[in-house]
């Protein structure tokens, strides 16, 4: 039954992912469109346009939507705390500061997804060794050294964009609402990697996670290695996270409420509500970027904006309904 | 086969001993109760056994396996171990939380579970009477049925022996005889259990033996008829003990300061026969 509604779902995300090929800030035939993706080797204006733009921004969406869903997945389901999102662990606040500064030092800006990758990696790593405990992490302290460095370098970037020139503080805000305006296949190139290590090793967690339900003490009553657990679910959370901000810099809401969903439709079971979250972040993500190019084009809006704009009241109404007035989500 | 053996033990919490030269055997398919004042180290002991507190010194193992050195999933296969402060999971049924005890049968990044699994999960639950409640959310369990449900997961996991950690204390006098006959069942159907018990009546009933701690090591472990002695307890927990023997059951009551007045004071009354 769950493996049903998973497969439902798979093709829900794929009709998103189809939906964002359609859409976009240049007027093109729906009907054009279809005829050059079933023409791969045609070149015309239309072509380009699929294949070089709207193609790579429709595979980043979808990157960007599982990698943000799984990594608050698998950190919600680490800190058994449904507060949790991917950037907790200080990678988009890192990514930020060292953006900004990047920005401010005239980098390329080509270069300034690499560093906020880096930087991102870097900050995590920070925290994890702020919130070592003998071989294992310790929960709290994980949260505190995470919030504490996350405001530090929200400080660094406000700075910045305080002493900044206008142009400047364009690119960094940008960075800062989330967008994936401008990358291409270059970006999916060098991010997967790491994109396909964290979401091997969110894989390889799924059994782990399903007995971390229990709380710690009886999953290592079972037999979990809690310290190995710990740290590959921070690594994969990490690597994801700092991937997708490296390609579209802060999009919230995503891995916070995503995995809520996930589990809304598909109980606790990190076999099914894993790659539920992955689909469920896949389609939105879809769907709000090809929102974000269409709604005033040639402009975009920032989509993690979009996101929370449409997203927040959404979910806070599917939370906060009085209970037993819709029976949508299975509940 | 669950022979669990204790061989010079020293345990240690914050670099202070608090058990030393322990020496301790559980024969397979014993029942043996674990029982001392707060704070002696019972619960550290059974840590210790199941492998969450290595003993600083000694040697812990089963069937000559050392459990200290073993890596968490092997151990997982030959000790289930329950804690007294698990939590009840939201979210999960009876038999998901039953079906966690398989972990360890399986390689830890393994998503697959098989027919083996399910049989072993089936039987689990149809021994501490939950078959028909497997698939109720665990939280909407009565505690005495949690106990159960915790139970089930322990037998899921195939061990040969079972630790547990007060496992009739959030328990009314029913649910706790019912808890505590299982427990004897399952040992004598061949898993060791080895249980740390507050009531020592309860112990007394179930146990086939039972081991004391106090004054930093074992003070006495046997029989419970044996080692129930007022002596040995007065050492144990501080304050005085009667025992009693009620249809060929030993039964000990420990005496308040005050009670002790009020008998001292009725014996001195009687003495003078002016009761």
């Amino acid at each position: 039954m769950l493996a049903i509604r998973l497969g439902g779902l798979g093709l829900s995300a794929l009709g998103a992912l189809v939906f964002g090929l359609f859409v976009g800030g240049s007027p093109v035939a729906p009907g054009d469109v279809a005829w050059v993706l079933l023409h791969p080797h045609a070149t015309s204006d239309v072509a380009t346009i699929v294949w070089t733009l709207r193609l790579p921004r429709v595979a980043i969406a979808a990157v960007v939507g599982a990698a943000l869903a799984v990594a608050g997945f698998l950190l919600q389901g680490m800190l058994r705390n449904p507060l949790v999102d991917p950037f907790l662990t200080g990678v988009s606040a890192g990514a930020g500061a060292a953006i900004a500064i990047a920005v401010v030092l005239g980098v390329a800006t080509a270069l300034v997804p690499a560093i906020g990758f880096v930087a991102g990696l870097g900050t995590a790593l920070l925290v994890a060794a702020l919130a070592r405990r003998g071989s294992g992490i310790d929960v709290e302290r994980l949260i505190l050294a995470g919030v504490s460095l996350s405001a530090l370098f929200a400080s660094v970037v406000a700075l910045v964009l305080v002493r900044l020139s206008p142009g400047g503080a364009e690119e960094i805000l940008s960075w800062l609402a989330g967008s994936l305006a401008g990358r291409g296949w270059n970006e999916v190139l060098w991010t997967s990697p790491y994109l396909i290590a964290g979401m091997g090793l969110a894989l390889a967690s799924v059994p782990s996670l399903n007995v971390l339900r229990l709380g710690p003490n009886v999953a290592r009553g079972v037999g979990l290695d809690l310290a190995r657990a710990q740290w590959m679910l921070l690594v994969a959370a990490t690597l994801l996270t700092a991937a997708a901000v490296s390609l579209a810099g802060i999009v919230g809401f995503v891995g916070l409420i995503v995995p809520h969903l996930a589990r809304r439709l598909f109980g606790t079971d990190a076999r099914f509500a894993l790659p539920a979250s992955a689909l469920i972040g896949v389609a939105l993500v879809a769907v709000a970027d090809a929102a974000s190019r269409s709604i005033v084009p040639p402009q975009e809006i920032p989509l993690g904006v979009l996101l929370a704009f449409v997203g927040v009241p959404s979910f806070l109404y599917l939370y906060l309904r009085p209970r037993g007035t819709s029976r949508l989500w299975g509940t | 086969m669950g022979h669990v053996a204790l061989r010079g033990v020293r345990i240690e919490v914050a670099g202070r001993p608090l058990l030393d030269a322990f020496d301790l055997d559980v024969l397979p398919g014993e029942f043996v109760a674990i029982v001392g004042a707060n704070g002696v180290g019972k619960t550290t002991l059974l840590r210790a056994v199941a492998g969450f507190h290595p003993a600083a010194a000694g040697h812990v193992s089963l069937d000559g396996v050392e459990l200290g050195t073993l890596p968490p999933h092997r151990r997982a296969q030959l000790v289930a171990a329950l804690g007294a402060d698990a939590e009840a999971p939201s979210g999960m049924t009876v038999r998901e939380v039953a079906i966690s005890g398989r972990f360890a049968r399986h390689p830890w990044w393994d998503w697959t579970r098989g027919d083996d699994d399910v049989e072993a999960v089936v039987a689990a639950l149809g021994r501490v009477d939950l078959a028909e409640k497997a698939d109720r959310a665990f939280d909407t369990l009565s505690s005495g049925e949690r106990q159960r449900a915790w139970i089930a997961l322990a037998l899921a996991q195939g061990a040969r022996a079972l630790l547990l950690d007060e496992p009739t204390s959030h328990l009314d006098a029913r649910y706790a005889l019912d808890v505590l006959d299982l427990l004897h069942g399952i040992a004598r159907e061949g898993t060791t259990v080895v249980a740390v018990l507050h009531d020592l009546n309860e112990a007394a009933a179930f146990a086939d033996r039972i081991a004391v701690l106090g004054e930093g090591r074992l003070l006495a472990y046997g029989a419970p008829a044996l080692v129930l002695e007022p002596e040995i307890l007065r050492r144990a927990y501080g304050v005085e003990f009667t025992r009693v023997e009620i249809e060929g059951q030993t039964r000990v009551f420990a005496r308040s300061a005050k009670e002790n007045g009020r008998l001292e004071g009725g014996r001195r009354n009687r003495d003078s026969g002016r009761i």
